[in-house]
């Protein structure tokens, strides 16, 4: 019997097993918090082993052309559901896992307890983005992108209050239009080239004759504008602030992350679908300028934002305007670069939504507005003792890590963030076509926009380290501080790193360019045989 | 590991020095000042072991792709810019030892210092740009750190988030500079940015890297007209703006100047810029220094003056001058050091450094006094000090630079030689004079070692001014060689020439320096003067702040234009974009609409015209009716299923009358607690027009929408499908299927792991609408019974549910409905089982039977059915999806993927043959998670009933109390 390899089984394991967990865990008392949370830590530990072992083989040369297909089903593809572990898949897997890691130990001392059902909606989460980065199905992209939505609907309410109530209500409307949106782009495409499969579309789309082409546009362009949606474009992208200044902290990291599922749909479709043919590039322009745009109104929200959740929320939209930018503009090496930057930028926002919460406890608005207005109106205070303030250590740990968490946000030296920025100023000067008037608009807003966050972060920090006033060290949990230092440390080795991070990046974006052996590869995997009928397997 | 160990050793230092106990003064001073040491032998030692003009290397790659590689580069530029860095930061923390308070945290202050030091020795250091640009930014940020050391004061905040930006901001701009560079080179390489002098200057980029450079440069150095950030950094701690803010970080940006001299310098607009930003720095730092009253302040300006000199030398961009520029660096670091260190003691010992106060402190601390006045003797540039001889060599280089005929130049000089000569009086004047009121504190001189730092700096001050070609001299040569190369001048470092123009001139500075002062000081009372004339309008800190206030207010304002916190025109751009965005990006759809095939037919279109109806109906009822608009959605919920019916799709008709049916009764049920929402009370007038406008735009909108969508579904309808993956599941359903419903094998077989996720997707919303009714309280106003149950005549509403159905007037209807339960069931049975073959399946033999038991709950109330039913839906929910997974996972054992579906033959005793597949199980596991999904929705809804009539009765005490 010729069963499947487990290296290809092991493909099915980030959508799955959470779903079992998940599942498993609903009609468990929410009394036992400890199990439940046992439960949810060590399916999020082997999470990321799988994450690791596939991120490993999708780079070594067990695949041919690197690609892990999984027939679900045993159907084969265009017919059945083709789930596709590729490098980009794994890298996006792996950064889920951590962050899911670090924001359900975080979760563990208090946010999971102050509603009911928190494990199993976050690991429905899970499930949905993981299944989101693999499916190769445009209709199963949508039932992941939905099992994904629901659970996060549920995760924004978690432990609500008025607040939440509210930006839920906006978040869910929202995210109903964008899912039916949604629909309706793969229903379109779907009757112009009678296929879901992505890698299908491809070659079909570059058959259509001039005459179906709009159609399949249309449907394309409205498909976009449902990941755009969640992936925050200006302006389908104003609800995004509002949720992530609501949510629990936890559930804001992995909001995060929900961002970059959008643009990762993008990319991946449109790098199968409009790769070559008459269609090849639709619509690359209106994303780079759209990207453009939302990068203008971040840095302009970064700036106007006074409260962190709101901060953090407009650095999330600086992120995914660079990123929109980045793939509208189309040059594969300013890509990888681009996936550098998503990587750090995420890890960075997400640390900083889970020190929001941890700061909360150090502030005290009064100190901070009266110190707000005296530096504002250039006042001197008469000149004190020169004696320091002791920084307790729970402080200094806090202090610090917002600090790390800022440079990265910001693309200041000597973190992640610098080496992200300046792949890309690097990938933009020394693009083949010269520099064009793109880059200089692109580079001059990334540069606009990383001063407009160190203004906004350090003016919050000032606030908020120095000038509160802080008489009693905070209360630190190592729960709380683990995930911080965890999320930071990631993007320290990141900035080690960055030489083979980078090459990997590149030959992520190179299986990227290589949409012809992509296609193949998926539709020539072959199901596994059945036994001879009558026969009991 | 050699070089590199210059700078990992601080920084190591640094962590360890944070990791000390708050109070331990000594440990700190001695782990910092071993470093130093440690670091300034070493690097004296690896000089001496070099060739004369030989080049240190060390590479490590960090980034090949990049062109990025961590080079540590060791010249005589950087050697002598090391040495300053290890020397005077030797001192600085043998004075900090003393100066800091025992109160204060240490660990913070020396782990931040040898933090700097590490990042500087990385600047001077680094032969990559980028990499230089890298430990830029963590001297810029260190400095942030410890400007705000003492962050509970405002000064000290301030200074720092000015410096910070300012800096951070140059920073940035170096950056876009050199990667300009590195694109007009191909690498980042210093050595080969130096060697590619032709290239740069010619190439058309040339202009915009030199303004970015040139930006980072004069941010970070304090020049015209980024200068205000430096008097507000005074806010640190002594030994911090002796040693950042006049020794070391502000040349960071000389130090660029110098490092890229060879590649960069030389042109039109080099000089324009860099030799113009440093005339008026040096101008305007010179006159505002005459006018302060704080010590420090004083220094700060007098540092802005001295470093614009420098960057005028570099800007004049002579051999010589540049010369000059590295020589008065040096000179300017050692005198400057001691001068901040002496006001430091000043203060330390008095408690203030008010100049209006401050008087014949010579009497009390003599000694410190003597060294003050000889390092400010240097300052102003009195023969045989240092200051003397690079000032000179500055008087020289102006007069050469504007030959014969201009002489503006020289003025400059001049004036400024002046300038200087005056606040260099006005800063000795505290020694002198008698002290006309009391002092915070007694004075009396410092402990023995917070001197020695003073002592040997002036030292060198007098050494070099007197003796400079045997002290300064081999030094200076090593840095100079390394920036010019063969292009090195014959200099003569000498305290006399002979009679000179130049020599004139530092005597005529001298002279009138001195008479104004004094013209100064009896005429317009310069000792109690407050403010500089003319230039203090200007506040820098002022704008700065009005900037950013201005900033973040333009910031708002234009967010509040180009976003939104609501919802609905979030919704309205989201319409706008699907109507714009394919109609921009794809154009109209012309070629699209072709003519219908076949004729419609009458019964059909009407029926749609109902549909329509009703689905506008919904719509305008929606605001004020709300059963009105939930029962007319029904009617079109009704017409979509007879559609389907017409269509020959029994399978979906199916279904959506089940989803029809549950759906419509769940928000039934929740209509009950939402409280009315009552039309606005007064004459209803006509609305104003900006409301008449709004609605008119969204009706448009509406119809655009609607139009667009429906000609689209036009277009799909009437052209011909695709050659499509449709008909391979037609012809594989029954013989590779195993069911002869397509639809039902599609659903649990071809596309099983869709239909796994959509039933996740039910578990979920049932969950989080669970997760949120738990603890919901209806609002005040729908808690009262409605007007229909409250009717007194009616007996029934003193009956609960259970009553009215078992012995009330619901007795009939009653006694039916629970016979009906059994037979409910078995058509969910009947449907589930023959799905597989024809319409039916688990999903909709879910629906009925959750009908089933909403029947009996809506029949005789939440109470009676659960004192009689246990539904645990929770487990029907985990269970339900926990068999789907589990039938999937059963395919792993025989070695299939996940969810492949197989088929048993099964011989039972009376039944006969059986197929059973898979699907069965997997469907099974669908019906679960429907029941338990529309049970746990039910639940959370019915026990509002519950609740809700225990409040107000809870309520009332409370009430009536207030």
């Amino acid at each position: 019997m010729n069963a499947l390899p487990w290296t290809q089984q092991l493909i099915l394991v980030p959508i799955l097993l959470p779903l079992l967990a998940g599942a498993l865990l609903i009609p468990v008392n929410e009394a036992r918090h400890n199990l439940k949370f046992a439960v949810n830590l060590g399916c999020n530990l082997v999470l990321l082993l799988s994450a690791l072992i596939l991120l490993g083989l999708s780079d070594q040369e067990l695949w041919p052309g690197h690609l892990g297909v999984y027939l679900a089903a045993n159907w084969m593809a265009p017919f059945g559901i083709a789930l596709v572990a590729d490098r980009l898949a794994g890298l996006l897997l792996l950064l889920t896992a951590t962050l899911s890691l670090a924001a359900l130990v975080f979760s563990s001392q208090g946010w999971s307890r102050i509603g009911v059902h928190f494990h199993s909606l976050f690991l429905f989460l899970l499930m949905g983005i993981n299944g989101a980065f693999l499916t190769n199905d445009l209709f199963n992209l949508f039932v992941f992108f939905e099992v994904m939505l629901a659970a996060s609907y549920g995760l924004v309410l978690h432990g609500y209050n008025t607040t939440r109530i509210r930006a839920g209500m906006q978040y869910i409307a929202i995210n109903l239009v964008a899912s039916l949106l949604f629909l309706i782009g793969i229903a379109l495409i779907y009757a112009s080239t009678g296929t879901l499969n992505m890698a299908d579309l491809g070659p079909r789309i570059a058959a259509l004759s001039a005459a179906d082409l709009p159609l399949l546009q249309i449907g394309a362009a409205i498909l976009a504008l449902a990941f755009l949606t969640k992936g925050a474009m200006w302006p389908l992208g104003f609800w995004l602030p509002t949720t992530y200044a609501a949510a629990s902290p936890p559930v804001a990291a992995l909001l995060v992350l929900m961002t970059k599922v959008g643009i990762y749909a993008l990319i991946r479709i449109w790098s199968l679908a409009f790769a070559a043919g008459p269609a090849a590039g639709f619509g690359l322009d209106a994303l780079f300028w759209g990207g453009i745009a939302t990068l203008v109104f971040g840095t302009l929200g970064i700036l106007a934002a006074q409260e962190p959740g709101r901060m953090a929320g407009y650095a999330a939209i600086i992120s995914s305007g660079t990123l929109m930018a980045v793939f509208g503009h189309g040059d594969p090496q300013l890509l990888s670069a681009g996936f550098y930057y998503l990587l750090g930028s995420t890890l960075a926002t997400a640390a900083f939504l889970l020190l929001v919460g941890l700061t909360e406890r150090i502030r005290s608005p009064g100190a901070a507005l009266l110190a707000l207005t005296m530096e504002a109106f250039a006042i001197d205070e008469k000149p004190e003792e020169p004696v320091g303030v002791g920084i307790p250590a729970a402080l200094a740990f806090l202090g610090l890590a917002f600090a790390a968490s800022a440079l990265v946000i910001t693309g200041l030296p000597p973190l992640s963030g610098f080496i992200a920025k300046f792949s890309l100023f690097h990938a933009l000067l020394n693009g083949e076509a010269g520099i064009s008037l793109r880059d200089w608009t692109l580079m001059i807003l990334i540069l606009c926009s990383g001063l407009a966050g160190i203004i906004a972060l350090m003016r919050f920090g000032v606030r908020t380290f120095w000038a509160s006033g802080a008489v009693q060290p905070p209360r630190l949990h190592p729960t709380e501080a683990g995930p911080v230092t965890l999320l930071l440390g990631l993007c320290v080795a990141m900035t080690v790193l960055a030489g083979p991070l980078l090459a990997y990046l590149e030959r992520t974006t190179r299986d990227l360019g290589q949409a012809g052996s992509y296609v193949e590869q998926v539709l020539s995997t072959p199901a596994v045989p059945s036994p001879p009928r009558g026969e009991a397997p | 590991m050699t070089l590199s160990a210059l700078i990992i050793a601080p920084f190591i230092g640094s962590l360890v020095a944070a990791c000390l106990p708050a109070n331990a003064r000594n440990r700190e001073a001695w782990l910092a000042g071993a470093i130093a040491l440690a670091g300034l032998l070493f690097t004296g030692w690896l000089f001496m072991q070099a060739d004369p003009g030989e080049v240190l290397y060390e590479r490590i790659a960090w980034v090949p792709a990049l062109g990025l590689e961590f080079v540590l580069r060791l010249d005589g530029l950087a050697w002598v810019f090391a040495m300053l860095v290890q020397g005077i930061g030797l001192l600085v923390v043998l004075y900090a030892r003393y100066y800091m308070s025992p109160a204060d945290p240490v660990p913070r202050f020396f782990s931040f210092l040898l933090a700097f030091m590490g990042s500087m020795l990385g600047v001077v250091l680094s032969g990559n740009l980028v990499q230089l640009v890298v430990f830029w930014e963590l001297t810029s940020l260190t400095s942030f750190l410890l400007i705000g050391y003492w962050h509970h004061r405002a000064d000290a905040r301030r200074g720092a988030r000015m410096a910070f930006t300012v800096t951070a901001t140059g920073g940035l701009c170096l950056l876009a500079g050199v990667l300009l560079l590195g694109h007009m080179v191909g690498s980042y390489d210093l050595d080969a940015v130096l060697a590619a002098r032709e290239l740069i200057i010619t190439h058309e980029l040339y202009l915009p890297a030199l303004i970015l450079i040139a930006l980072g440069a004069l941010t970070k150095s304090a020049q015209f007209p980024f200068h205000f950030w430096l008097p507000h950094a005074m806010a640190a701690p002594t030994p911090v703006s002796s040693y950042l803010h006049s020794a070391t970080m502000v040349k960071a940006g000389v130090f660029l100047l110098m490092r890229l001299w060879p590649a960069l310098a030389g042109t039109e607009a080099w000089t324009w810029i860099i030799a113009g930003a440093g005339t008026c720095t040096l101008l305007l730092g010179a006159f505002a220094a005459i006018f302060q009253r704080d010590m420090k302040g004083l220094l700060a300006y007098s540092t802005i003056s001295h470093l614009g000199l420098i960057t005028t030398l570099l800007g004049i961009g002579t051999p010589l001058a540049v010369v000059a520029a590295l020589f008065h660096t040096l000179n300017h670091a050692t005198f400057k050091a001691s001068l901040f260190m002496a006001v430091g003691i000043i203060d330390h010992e008095t408690g203030t450094r008010d100049m209006r106060i401050l008087r014949g402190l010579y009497r009390q601390m003599p000694y410190t006094a003597t060294l003050a006045i000889v390092a400010s003797g240097a300052m102003a540039g009195v023969p045989l000090l240092n200051g003397f001889l690079s000032k000179e060599m500055f008087f020289a280089e102006t007069l050469l630079v504007g030959g014969d005929s201009n002489w503006w130049m020289s003025y400059a000089a001049l004036a400024v030689g002046v300038f200087g000569v005056i606040y260099s009086l006005r800063f000795i004047a505290v020694f002198f004079g008698k002290p006309d009121q009391p002092l915070p504190r007694e004075p009396h001189e410092p402990p023995r070692w917070m001197r020695f730092p003073v002592e040997l700096l002036v030292l060198t001050c007098l050494v070099v001014g007197v003796v400079p070609a045997i002290s300064i001299e081999p030094i200076l040569h090593q840095g100079v060689v390394a920036i010019l190369g063969e292009a090195t001048p014959q200099y003569d470092l000498a305290v006399w020439h002979g009679f000179n123009l130049p020599l004139l001139m530092s005597f005529l500075a001298l002279v009138l320096g001195a008479w104004s002062y004094q013209l100064l000081r009896r005429r317009f009372n310069l000792r109690q003067r407050e403010q500089a004339p003319l230039i203090h309008r200007f506040s820098g800190a002022q704008a700065y702040e009005n900037t950013m206030l201005a900033i973040s207010r333009a910031a708002d304002f234009m967010l509040r234009h180009l976003g939104t916190r609501r919802l609905q025109p979030q919704l309205l751009a989201m319409t706008l974009a699907l109507l714009l965005v394919p109609a921009l990006l794809v154009g109209m759809l012309p070629g699209l609409l072709a003519p219908a095939p076949h004729p419609a037919d009458a019964f059909f279109v009407m029926l749609w015209v109902a549909g329509g109806a009703c689905a506008l109906a919904a719509a305008w009822q929606a605001k004020y009716q709300r059963l009105a608009a939930l029962a007319l959605a029904g009617g079109t919920g009704i017409v979509t299923c007879i559609t389907f019916l017409w269509l020959s799709a029994p399978d979906l008709a199916l279904t959506q009358l089940m989803v029809e049916t549950v759906t419509t009764i769940l928000i039934l049920l929740g209509l009950r607690w939402l409280p009315p929402r009552l039309r606005d009370a007064g004459p209803a007038a006509a609305p104003p027009w900006p409301v008449r406008l709004r609605r008119s735009r969204d009706m448009l909108l509406a119809l655009g929408g609607g139009l667009g969508l429906a000609l689209l579904s036009y277009a799909v309808m009437v052209r011909p499908m695709p050659d499509s993956i449709a008909s391979f599941f037609l012809e594989k359903a029954r013989s590779e299927g195993g069911g002869s419903n397509a639809v039902n094998v599609l659903l649990v077989d071809f596309r099983g792991f869709d239909t796994m996720g959509e039933i996740t997707v039910l578990a979920i919303v049932a969950l989080t609408v669970y997760a949120l009714l738990r603890r919901f309280r209806p609002a005040a106003e729908s808690i009262a019974i409605p007007a229909q149950q409250a009717n007194p005549v009616d007996a029934a509403t003193r009956q609960p549910p259970a009553e009215q159905a078992n012995s009330g007037y619901l007795q009939v209807a009653g006694i039916y409905m629970r016979l009906l339960l059994p037979f409910m069931g078995i058509t969910a049975a009947y449907f589930f089982l023959r799905g597989h073959n024809l319409p039916g399946g688990g999903f909709v033999a879910g629906l009925i039977f959750s009908v089933a038991i909403i029947v009996q709950y809506m029949l005789a109330g939440a109470t009676w059915v659960e004192d009689r039913l246990h539904l645990r839906p929770h487990r029907w929910l985990g269970y339900g999806l926990c068999i789907a997974c589990a039938t999937g996972l059963g395919a792993w054992a025989f070695g299939y993927p996940f969810l492949t579906s197989h088929t048993a033959h099964v011989e039972l005793p009376l039944l006969g043959e059986l197929h059973l597949p898979s699907a069965f199980f997997f469907d099974l596991g669908v019906f679960a998670t429907v029941v338990g999904c529309t049970m746990l929705i039910l639940v959370a809804l019915a026990h509002q009933s519950t609740r809700s009539h225990r409040l107000p009765e809870k309520a009332d005490p409370a009430r009536e109390a207030r």
